[in-house]
C-alpha cells in the first residue's frame, strides 16, 4: 500500500543552521503516529517542511506518492494536508463561527460577482458552508462561543477551535503541533478522543507532536523521536519508552517511569 | 441575525428615499453636495475592503479615481460612447490596472507597500500631464454633459443616478463582506499564516482586494467626472487619496457602516472649513492622527457601544487597535 505520507532525506537550513537534516518518515493511511523529541529538535520545522511554509534544501515530500515538495503552502493545504499551530494563529478578530468557515473550503467557494450581489447559488454555498461549521462546532462542544470572537477565548477552548477549523478544511492528513499544550488534563482527553474519533471515522491521517507522553500512549500507535534535526529512534510507544537513546536524549529515567506506570 | 440585516436594509431604503425626497426640493448647490458626498462613500467602501479587510495600505486610492475618470471621460469624447456605459467600462480598466498594480504589490507589506503605490500614484500623475494631448494634461479636460438617447440627463436625475450607485457600493460590499470573499479578506490580514494553512492563496486574495477596490474607485471617478463636469490630475493627487484613507480611519476601519459615516461626516468638511481652505491637508492630517491615537476604531466604535448599552445595558469593551 502507498504510503499517505513519505518524507524522504529532507534537509531544511536557516541560514548556517542545519534546522533538520536528512528527514525521513512513512506514515501508512489511518495510522496515528507520534513525533516526539526535545525543545529545539526540528519537530515544528518539519511539519512546516511538509506543509510548504518553509523551503526544503534537499529531500522531497509525498502525500498518496504524489511529491508536493515545492507547492505553495496553500496548494499542499488544498491536496489534503492540513495543521494545527502551537501557537493556535487565530483570527483573532473573527467569531469562533467565522474562524472555523475559513477552513470549510469546498463548498463556499462562490465567484466573487455572485457573492457580492448574494445570488441564489452564493446563498446555497454559504448556507451549506455554515451547516458544516456548525457540525464542526458541535462536534468539539464549541456551540455556546460561536460568535465569541477568537482573541477573547481561552487557551484551552482556542486549541480546539484550531483542530474545529483545520478539520473543517476536510484533510487526509492532518498534522497536530502539540494539541493539548494548555489544556487541563481533563480538556486534553476529550479533545484527544474526538480527535481520535474522528480521525477514524473519517479516515484521516494523523502526526502529532506532543510533549505529553500520558497522551501519546493513548493516541498513537507508533512514535518517531527526534534530536537535534535527525531521527534516533522509531517504534511503538511503549518500545520508545524502554528504549535506551530515547531516555538518555528526551524521557529521562523518571518520566518513562512515569508514564510506564 | 436575519431580522438584523432585514432592519438594516429597511433603514437603508427609507435613509434613501428621503435623501431623493429632499434633494428634490433643493436646489443646485446642495444637491451638488450631496453627490459628491457620495461619491466619497463609494470610494471610501472600495478602501475600506483594501485595507480595512484585506489589511493592506494604498496611497493610490484617488489613481483608480482617476483612471475611472479619464478612462470613461475619454471613451465619450473619443468614441461616443454613452456615460451609462463608459463609466462602468472605466471602473474595468481601474480595475485591471489594480489587479496590474496588485501582482506585485501584494507580495509586500507595510512601509514597502506604502511607497509602491506612492510610485504607482506618481506614475499616473505623469502620464496624465505628458499625453497631454489625449488627457488635456495639467489643463484638464471638459466632460460632456450626459444624455441618454440624446436627451439631457437633469441635475436632479444626475443625483438619483449617483444615488443608485452609492446604495449598490453599500449593499455589495456588505454582501461580499457577509461571504467567504469577506471572510478571507479578513483572514488574510489577521494571520496569513493559518489562512494559506486551510487553502487560502494569501497572493490572490490579496490581488483580488486591490482588483475589487480599484472597481469601486473607477466607479466613483466616472461619475464625479459627470458630477463635476471637468477633470484634471490635481484632483487625484495624493491629498484625494489621503482624505480617503481619513474617511475610513474615521468611520471605521474594516466596516461598511464606518466607510459611510466617515465619508459623509468629512465631506461636510471643505464647506465647514472653506474659510481656511488653504490649510485643509493640515487639518485632514490632525483628524487622522487624532483617531488613529482616540479612537482607531473609528466613529463606529461610539455607535455600538451606545447600542449594546442600551439593548444590554453591559458595559462595552475596550477598542481594539486594528490599524494595518
Amino acid at each position: 500500500m502507498t504510503d499517505r505520507l513519505a518524507v524522504e532525506g529532507v534537509t531544511v537550513k536557516f541560514g548556517g543552521l542545519l534546522a533538520v537534516r536528512d528527514f525521513s518518515l512513512r506514515v501508512a493511511p489511518g495510522e496515528i503516529r507520534g513525533l516526539i523529541g526535545p525543545n529545539g529538535a526540528g519537530k515544528t520545522t518539519v511539519i512546516n517542511a511538509i506543509t510548504g511554509v518553509v523551503p526544503l534544501a534537499a529531500g522531497r515530500v509525498l502525500l498518496d506518492g504524489d511529491s508536493v515538495s515545492g507547492l505553495p503552502a496553500h496548494a499542499i493545504s488544498r491536496r489534503g494536508i492540513g495543521r494545527t499551530f502551537q501557537h493556535v494563529e487565530p483570527f483573532g478578530e473573527l467569531s469562533v463561527l467565522d474562524n472555523v468557515l475559513v477552513g470549510v473550503g469546498r463548498h463556499a467557494q462562490v465567484p466573487m460577482a455572485h457573492a457580492a450581489m448574494a445570488t441564489p447559488l452564493a446563498r446555497r454555498r454559504e448556507g451549506d458552508a455554515v451547516r458544516e461549521a456548525m457540525a464542526a462546532l458541535d462536534r468539539f462542544e464549541l456551540l455556546t462561543y460561536r460568535d465569541t470572537r477568537a482573541a477573547e477565548l481561552p487557551f484551552g477552548v482556542l486549541k480546539r477551535m484550531d483542530l474545529a477549523r483545520a478539520l473543517a478544511a476536510n484533510p487526509k492528513l492532518l498534522l497536530l503541533d502539540e494539541p493539548t499544550a494548555g489544556m487541563s488534563e481533563s480538556e486534553a482527553d476529550r479533545a484527544i478522543a474526538a480527535a481520535r474519533g474522528i480521525a477514524e471515522s473519517h479516515d484521516i491521517t494523523l502526526l502529532v507532536i506532543e510533549h505529553n507522553m500520558r497522551v501519546m500512549m493513548a493516541l498513537a500507535h507508533s512514535v518517531t523521536v527526534m534530536q537535534n534535526g535527525a531521527v534516533i529512534a522509531e517504534g511503538t510507544p511503549a518500545e520508545m519508552q524502554r528504549h535506551r537513546a530515547v531516555i538518555d536524549a528526551y524521557l529521562g529515567e523518571e518520566e518513562a517511569a512515569d508514564a510506564a506506570a | 441575525m436575519a431580522a438584523a440585516s432585514r432592519r438594516n436594509a429597511i433603514v437603508a431604503v427609507a435613509v434613501a428615499v428621503l435623501l431623493a425626497a429632499a434633494a428634490a426640493t433643493m436646489s443646485g448647490y446642495p444637491v451638488y453636495l450631496l453627490s459628491l458626498a457620495m461619491i466619497n462613500v463609494i470610494a471610501a467602501v472600495g478602501l475600506n475592503l483594501l485595507t480595512g479587510n484585506s489589511g493592506q495600505i494604498s496611497l493610490c486610492h484617488s489613481s483608480f479615481m482617476a483612471l475611472g475618470a479619464y478612462g470613461s471621460t475619454l471613451l465619450t469624447v473619443r468614441f461616443g460612447v454613452p456615460f451609462w456605459a463608459a463609466i462602468p467600462l472605466g471602473a474595468v480598466f481601474a480595475a485591471l490596472l489594480g489587479a496590474l498594480l496588485g501582482a506585485p504589490a501584494s507580495r509586500l507589506r507595510g512601509i514597502y507597500l506604502a511607497l509602491a503605490t506612492l510610485g504607482f500614484l506618481q506614475i499616473v500623475q505623469i502620464v496624465i500631464e505628458e499625453f497631454a494631448n489625449v488627457t488635456g494634461g495639467v489643463r484638464g479636460l471638459t466632460v460632456p454633459k450626459p444624455t441618454i438617447a440624446g436627451v439631457r440627463v437633469s441635475e436632479y436625475a444626475r443625483f438619483l443616478i449617483v444615488l443608485v450607485a452609492c446604495a449598490l457600493a453599500v449593499w455589495t460590499a456588505r454582501n461580499l463582506l457577509a461571504s467567504r470573499v469577506g471572510r478571507e479578506f479578513d483572514a488574510v490580514r489577521l494571520s496569513p499564516h493559518a489562512a494559506q494553512a486551510l487553502g487560502v492563496s494569501v497572493h490572490r486574495v490579496r490581488l483580488a482586494a486591490f482588483a475589487l477596490s480599484a472597481a469601486y474607485a473607477g466607479v466613483a471617478g466616472g461619475l464625479q467626472a459627470v458630477v463635476v463636469g471637468f477633470i484634471d490630475p490635481v484632483e487625484f493627487g495624493v491629498s484625494a487619496s489621503l482624505r480617503q484613507i481619513t474617511f475610513i480611519v474615521v468611520g471605521g476601519m474594516g466596516s461598511v457602516a464606518g466607510s459611510v459615516i466617515g465619508a459623509a461626516v468629512l465631506s461636510a468638511l471643505p464647506e465647514v472649513l472653506r474659510p481656511v481652505k488653504e490649510y485643509s491637508d493640515l487639518i485632514y492630517t490632525s483628524i487622522l492622527l487624532g483617531f488613529l491615537i482616540f479612537l482607531p476604531n473609528g466613529l463606529v466604535t461610539l455607535w455600538h457601544r451606545a447600542t449594546k448599552r442600551f439593548t444590554r445595558g453591559d458595559p462595552a469593551p475596550a477598542p481594539q487597535g486594528s490599524a494595518p
